[in-house]
């Protein structure tokens, strides 16, 4: 819409690109786009629908990256090359996680956006997401998948945070549509910022094996008071043992208390071992990248 | 309570104690309000306690008499007046066995269910044998005596451990794994391994199963010891007396004559067990520790089909987790090794618990809500979801002689004896061992299904098509495969019983819809598993039936639906030549029989025709082929009834026409004049549609409309239809099926005036008062309603409607219940309970005239000889059941109920009482449609 994000933007001399999902609000946002004389430029779409998983032709405000990117004149750059777009917007309350889960599979496959480069994302997300993303290890019911893989994935910075209170409401008891988190503290609204590390794929990972590396993850981290050797003796691993104690990772270690970087570690270990072709664990991961893509 | 003074007492009996402390004992008893008669009519006993409680009051009574059992009561429904009238001189049917024979099977089915599971030869037996399989078999044979050998010492250690620890969360489940000898827990986890899917299955899932088995188990291994076998064979083995050809009693039902023999046999235990049902949780825990037993115990050997690897002993169950969306399931799966071996040894026998064969003698006849069906395995009289605990609780409540009517409609319903359709049977089983027919909707193997293309050794590498195509093929392999195995079990059971009599035992759900209880192979099955199911019981076809099994030929195939009988039947004498060259050659011949609607049943109908047409005397031809009678539109046809509206009425053939209406076309035609007007009047989507709107596009949810299907179900159905127009523009599909819908509901509401159907659909809706006293009131509603046993079925649903919803919800002091979900389940659960309720009625009415009668819901089946006795029994209960003033006494109940508690303080609540007062007591006019028509309409059912 025509409001602060969009106005603060402008202001500061960038050229925008606004992606509106709103029919109301297009005919103002392009007589915006005519007066701006190129600075400003208006997309009926809804970022929050890109690139829909069902196959068959796209109904707009739903967009195709590539679309979007040809309409925006940008050409894609290597992922070492430096941050080609940077995109701003308020992730609705309700579709957070998913968006979160949706965008991270993306940075490891390379897909969609990440097509094009290291896309910075500029987010507004709620605290207990942003506490989530940043989780460290040994943190029960809050260090989860999610937080490995966006902690391996991107560097996250925290640019500002705005209390609830600040805002108001069209609720009639005067409350926000906030939901409530009791784990978590939950009272502000969070600027964060979302960079695709440059180092990502120079080592074991690429965007061909990654998905292998989501997925190990998520296994590992769906009951995190598990253990991980029981993890890697029921992936019929030949000697669990000995791999932990090569990682100096302790053999009784719960899942939950293994570093983002140790996941890493573990990955390059068995990436370089047999288990992802012999054992079982293949089609899995096969099954799984079909779930979500 | 009184439990707790028989208790003493057994003791005191069984010890020989002194006078002295039974007389105190006793003196107690009195003083707390109760009597020692109670004693033996109210509480349940086990083995001899029943003697030791007599022999105590004996010491201190010596002439004390068992107090005589109570006289039977008699159901007094209006309904059922005649049928039950004292002075009935009923002789009802008798089977054609000696009771010789029926002692025999019944042994035989004794055996069966002590045994608990049963092993029969798959029809894939029939295959030879490859070498391959033959070095699986031997290897899968050798790892499961492995496996079974370390599930047994790790079950002995888990025990071992479990009662040296001190209180704990695992210490608590240690009783239950005492109740069994360690060899039956073992075999019932040894189950899991070889029916898991190679998709995996959930692991709550899982567990619950396990915990239930072990359950069934204790509870049949309870009644082996409790002298109750003892009693249930003595009885039964009078009861088949009642039966037999060879023997005496006649005008006792049943359940009367059962409840007869067990007041005589005076001692011994109650036939019915203390209540001992274990709690959801405990059913969960016992089946996660044995599942964890599995996990961690059962191992194979890494290299065992490639030796090149180096060998480690790996777990051949594994946990997983499937992420949908933001929420994990966890899942149990198979090795794809476990998978490899057991698709190669392709073994040929199948391993069922004894209660998924059909009996092999009459079932124990149904005397109360939990005693009836199986002899040992426990069935509910009433099937529901895991935890709904209401249904139980209402049943208990309800005056037992309520009850009678639907407990001997389901006993009617499971004394009718089938045999199997031996020549039909062989063809399906020869197609099924080729290559199956998807046509013929008999599966083909998996083998048949479409190769995914190779994959590359790296998943990733795969483009975004190609992912797709693979998932399609999994997709498909797995429906093939589920398909495959169900009708793998269907055929084998048949092929198991093929040269047996066996019986179905029926229970029913909440609005009373009868079901059998054997799940895979029943009469309810597809047109494959109808069309091996024949009558055990002959009877001659009579002047008329050649001409109903003609008649039966032509529904079956769908041709002539808008044809008179007449019609029909000179059409089949037409194409007589076809039906005769069908059932000689039905595989090489002109196969005229596989271009039908429900080409098996119409296969086997033509082998019928041909036989009986060839005898020397066709009304001579002793026939075991059911013949169908189906309600056309049965849910309409109540709801018109009901509101005795005209057009309705005609529409679903409850007026008397030369050819039957055909409701979906009367709707269709009522759909395309709105769009007519709205096209005209330039709305967009309705030029779009012109040209599309026919009776196929709204049949589906005409059809479902009155079971509940909503606006969004029904948009899908649509677009479902619409879809299949090659040349329909795709981008109105949405707006298309919308519109489709509304105008569908409102074509309906026109044509069945939509006061009625807004009347009931408008009942539960006001959420106050109905979502207070919902429990507690219906069990009185069922009380006093009562009267009728037709009543029970009436007010049932309204309790258990929510149940349906979420059987969580539904305990007393739980949440709110969901309104919406009320609302819209509450008509249709009515309007089903309808249709029970005239189907027991009618299943009654037959049974006292003698005939064999079973139904498919709202499809009755009889000999051809009995189709016209039983038409004019159908149709007199159905004027019978809508004569009753079925409206303005669910009025009167609901405004009883929900609307005579004091008004309340606060204002809005008054206000909502008072609406709602008004909605229930405005009992909605009737039509001028006469009721007594449908007595002689041909085609009300068909």
């Amino acid at each position: 819409g025509p409001g602060v994000l969009t106005r603060t933007l402008l202001n500061s001399g960038v050229r925008v690109v606004a992606l509106e999902n709103d029919l109301a609000f297009l005919p103002d946002l392009q007589s915006l786009e005519n007066s701006l004389d190129g600075q400003f430029k208006v997309i009926y779409g809804d970022f929050f629908r890109l690139d829909p998983l069902v196959t068959g032709p796209v109904k707009p405000p739903t967009v195709c990256s590539e679309k979007l990117f040809e309409s925006m004149g940008v050409a894609a750059v290597p992922w070492r090359a430096d941050v080609p777009v940077k995109i701003f917007g308020i992730l609705p309350q309700k579709k957070e996680r998913n968006m979160l889960w949706r965008l991270i599979f993306a940075v490891y496959e390379c897909s969609s956006i990440y097509r094009y480069g290291r896309i910075e994302l500029n987010f507004f997300i709620s605290e207990k997401e942003y506490k989530v993303l940043t989780a460290k290890a040994g943190e029960k019911r809050v260090y989860q998948a999610l937080s490995v893989l966006w902690q391996i994935g991107c560097e996250i910075q925290l640019l500002h945070m705005e209390p609830w209170a600040s805002f108001l409401t069209n609720l009639k008891n005067g409350g926000l549509a906030i939901p409530r988190s009791t784990a978590l503290p939950n009272d502000h609204l969070c600027l964060i910022r979302l960079t695709p590390r440059k180092d990502l794929f120079t080592g074991t990972m690429k965007p061909t094996n990654s998905s292998t590396f989501v997925f190990m993850v998520k296994q590992c981290l769906a009951k995190p008071s598990s253990r991980i050797i029981d993890k890697l003796n029921s992936w019929s691993l030949s000697d669990g043992c000995k791999l932990l104690r090569e990682l100096e990772i302790p053999e009784d270690a719960e899942t939950v208390s293994l570093y983002p970087e140790d996941y890493m570690r573990l990955f390059d270990a068995l990436q370089n071992s047999s288990v992802f072709t012999e054992s079982w664990f293949h089609d899995e991961v096969l099954e799984s990248a079909r779930n979500m893509n | 309570n009184l439990d707790s003074y028989a208790i003493e007492l057994e003791c005191l009996g069984r010890d020989g104690s002194s006078p002295k402390a039974i007389q105190s004992c006793v003196e107690r008893l009195k003083n707390d309000g109760f009597c020692v008669d109670e004693l033996f009519q109210k509480c349940l006993f086990e083995e001899d306690e029943k003697e030791m409680v007599l022999r105590a009051v004996r010491m201190i009574q010596p002439d004390y008499e068992l107090p005589p059992p109570p006289t039977p009561e008699i159901c007094k429904s209006s309904l059922l007046r005649d049928f039950y009238s004292k002075e009935r001189n009923a002789s009802y049917p008798k089977l054609d066995f000696s009771v010789r024979e029926l002692r025999k099977r019944f042994r035989k089915q004794l055996e069966m269910e002590m045994s608990n599971t049963i092993t029969i030869k798959s029809v894939e037996a029939m295959k030879p044998m490859t070498p391959q399989a033959t070095k699986a078999r031997e290897l899968l044979a050798s790892l499961r005596s492995q496996w079974h050998d370390s599930l047994l010492q790790a079950l002995q250690k888990a025990k071992h451990d479990m009662s040296k620890t001190s209180m704990s969360g695992s210490k608590m489940l240690y009783p239950y794994l005492c109740l069994l000898p360690d060899e039956e827990y073992v075999s019932i986890m040894m189950e899991v391994i070889n029916t898991l899917s190679p998709q995996g299955v959930s692991l709550a899932f899982l567990a619950r199963e396990l915990g239930s088995k072990i359950y069934n188990r204790y509870i049949t291994h309870r009644k082996m010891r409790s002298r109750y076998l003892e009693k249930v064979q003595k009885v039964y083995e009078n009861y088949i007396h009642l039966l037999a050809k060879d023997s005496q009693p006649d005008n006792y039902l049943p359940r009367e004559y059962w409840e007869k023999l067990v007041a005589e046999t005076g001692f011994g235990p109650s036939l019915c067990l203390k209540d001992c049902s274990w709690p959801y949780v405990l059913h969960m825990r016992l089946g996660m520790h044995l599942l964890e037993l599995l996990v961690q115990s059962v191992k194979v050997p890494r290299n065992i089909l490639n030796p090149r690897l180096e060998s480690k002993l790996i777990p051949v169950l594994y946990h997983i987790y499937s992420f949908r969306n933001t929420w994990q399931v966890g899942l149990v799966k198979p090795h794809p090794i476990l998978c490899q071996i057991i698709a190669d040894a392709s073994e040929t026998t199948l391993t069922f618990n004894s209660c998924v064969i059909p009996m092999l003698c009459p079932p124990i006849p149904w005397t109360s809500p939990h005693f009836g069906a199986y002899v040992l395995n426990d069935t509910k009289l009433m099937r529901y979801v895991d935890g709904a605990v209401q249904h139980q609780a209402l049943l208990d409540q309800c005056p037992q002689v309520n009850l009678h009517p639907v407990l001997d409609a389901l006993n009617q319903l499971g004394n009718c004896a089938w045999k199997i359709n031996q020549p039909v049977l062989d063809i399906i089983i020869s197609i099924f061992n080729d290559k199956g027919d998807e046509k013929l909707d008999i599966p083909p193997p998996v083998s048949e299904a479409p190769k995914p293309p190779p994959t590359p050794s790296n998943p990733s590498l795969l483009n975004k098509a190609q992912k797709h195509e693979l998932m399609l093929c999994k997709k498909k392999a797995a429906e093939m495969h589920s398909l495959r195995m169900d009708s793998l079990y269907k055929l084998s059971i048949a092929n198991h019983v093929r040269d047996k009599v066996f019986w179905f035992p029926h229970n029913m759900d909440f609005r009373g819809r009868t079901y059998p209880c054997p799940p895979y192979f029943n009469h309810l099955g597809n047109d494959v598993t109808r069309a091996i199911l024949l009558f055990a019981e002959g009877r001659p076809l009579g002047p008329k039936g050649l001409d109903w099994l003609k008649i039966h030929l032509i529904n079956l195939t769908g041709l002539k639906k808008k044809n008179s009988l007449q019609e029909r039947l000179e059409y089949a004498n037409e194409v007589m030549e076809d039906i005769l060259d069908s059932a000689d050659h039905p595989l090489t011949g002109r196969k005229w029989w596989m271009k039908t609607d429900e080409p098996w049943q119409a296969l086997a109908c033509c082998m019928e025709i041909a036989k009986a047409s060839r005898s020397p005397d066709p009304a001579a031809y002793v026939s075991h082929f059911p013949v169908h009678q189906d309600g056309s539109c049965n849910g309409l046809q109540h709801y018109a009834a009901l509101g005795r509206d005209l057009i309705g009425a005609i529409s679903v053939n409850l007026m008397p026409c030369n050819v039957p209406q055909d409701v979906y076309s009367a709707v269709a035609q009522q759909v395309e004049e709105f769009r007519k007007k709205d096209a005209q009047q330039g709305v967009r989507i309705a030029q779009v549609l012109q040209g599309f709107i026919s009776r196929k596009v709204v049949k589906q949810t005409v059809m479902t409309v009155v079971y509940g299907v909503t606006r969004y179900g029904g948009r899908l159905q649509m677009q479902k239809r619409l879809k299949e127009f090659d040349d329909f523009p795709e981008e109105y599909l949405w707006d298309a099926s919308h519109y489709l819908v509304k105008q569908v509901f409102n074509g309906i509401k026109e044509m069945f005036s939509a006061t009625r159907a807004a009347f009931l659909s408008s009942l539960p809706a006001s959420p106050f008062p109905l979502s207070q006293h919902w429990l507690t009131e219906s069990a009185k509603l069922i009380a006093k309603s009562g009267q009728t046993v037709e009543w029970v079925a009436a007010p049932r649903p309204r309790s258990l409607g929510r149940g349906a919803c979420s059987p969580r919800e539904a305990v007393p002091g739980a949440p709110k219940p969901d309104t919406v979900k009320q609302k819209n389940a509450f008509p249709p659960n009515f309007i089903h309970s309808l249709d029970s309720t005239h189907m027991m009625l009618t299943a009654l009415h037959c049974l006292g005239q003698g005939l064999n009668f079973v139904s498919v819901h709202d499809c009755y089946w009889t000999h051809a000889l009995t189709v016209d006795v039983m038409n004019q029994i159908c149709r007199q209960q159905f004027v019978a059941l809508h004569s009753e003033k079925i409206l303005q006494d669910l009025s009167e109940f609901m405004l009883k109920k929900y609307c005579s508690s004091p008004i309340p303080d606060n204002e809005s609540k008054a206000l909502l009482q008072k609406k709602l007062m008004e909605q229930l007591s405005s009992v909605p006019k009737t039509g001028d449609f006469n009721l007594k028509k449908v007595m002689e309409s041909t085609y009300f059912f068909s």
